[in-house]
């Protein structure tokens, strides 16, 4: 394997890394490649937008909010202004 | 004068608070860590640089301090592991070339039927360390940034986010089956 992959061959392993069926050697050079690539990086993180599980999970915990009491009492921690 | 700081640091309570509540899964020790996690950042707030991102430095002293000090006493046990899932992903749609589609979603017509709460158990059974990425995203980290705030490789936090997302595809399809929904959506509508 080269040390030096490529964007092409980054996305052509991604699946194969991500379920983790990689040689340890190869699974090395993708996460030296991911690490380093703005634009894998940004790609990944356009699917990672695009996809729907995780936009339902984003949609339905978004929700929530702090319970007043807790809002007081973090709010007294801070020095009197 | 009014500090920026401390108020800036407010402003990410419902955020903190409600990642916390998924995190222990215990209104009761959300409540806690986050009050810790407060009682840490003005301890500390030296050393937060400013201009740097304030949010992502409160998730992180959140996940430490769970990590160190809440983990080992939850009320509900952890289960340690994923089960192995087949699946068909977007991931994989991608690298086959396919990806970008505009085309209606079908997977997210299923997901449509499902409420709140049947998703957010769903998360909560998962994992320790797969819940946090789904949280961190959730929240609108990066990879990136959650690599940093978990201190473990980039492509790590890909493969465990990859991971959680799989399981919860299936829990939520598994959901989505036994109540009818999935056929339903499946049925031919008449006269169209």
């Amino acid at each position: 394997v080269s040390k030096d992959l490529d964007c092409g061959d980054c996305l052509e392993r991604l699946y194969a890394f991500l379920e983790e069926d990689l040689a340890p050697d190869e699974r090395a050079a993708m996460g030296t490649h991911l690490a380093d690539c703005a634009p894998c990086l940004d790609e990944l993180e356009a699917v990672k937008r695009r996809d729907a599980v995780l936009a339902k999970v984003r949609e339905c915990c978004g929700a929530d909010v702090a319970p007043p009491a807790l809002r007081d009492r973090i709010a007294r921690l801070l020095p009197p202004s | 004068v009014a500090d920026t700081f401390e108020k800036d640091a407010l402003s990410y309570l419902d955020a903190l608070y409600r990642t916390a509540l998924r995190m222990t899964r215990s209104p009761a020790d959300a409540e806690d860590l986050v009050q810790e996690t407060y009682i840490r950042a003005f301890r500390f707030r030296e050393q937060f640089r400013p201009g740097t991102n304030l949010k992502a430095w409160l998730f992180r002293i959140l996940t430490n301090t769970f990590i160190n000090e809440y983990r080992r006493r939850s009320a509900r046990p952890e289960t340690a592991e994923l089960d192995d899932v087949d699946e068909y992903s977007l991931y994989r749609r991608m690298v086959g070339g396919a990806a970008a589609s505009s085309s209606p979603d079908p997977e997210a017509a299923l997901l449509d039927g499902l409420v709140d709460r049947e998703v957010i158990e769903a998360l909560e059974e998962l994992p320790e360390r797969f819940r946090t990425v789904v949280l961190l995203d959730v929240e609108g980290f990066s990879y990136k940034e959650m690599a940093e705030m978990l201190d473990i490789p980039i492509g790590t936090v890909m493969s465990r986010l990859h991971r959680a997302r799989k399981s919860l595809q299936k829990r939520l399809y598994e959901l989505a089956r036994d109540r009818g929904i999935a056929a339903a959506r499946a049925m031919p509508r008449p006269g169209s």
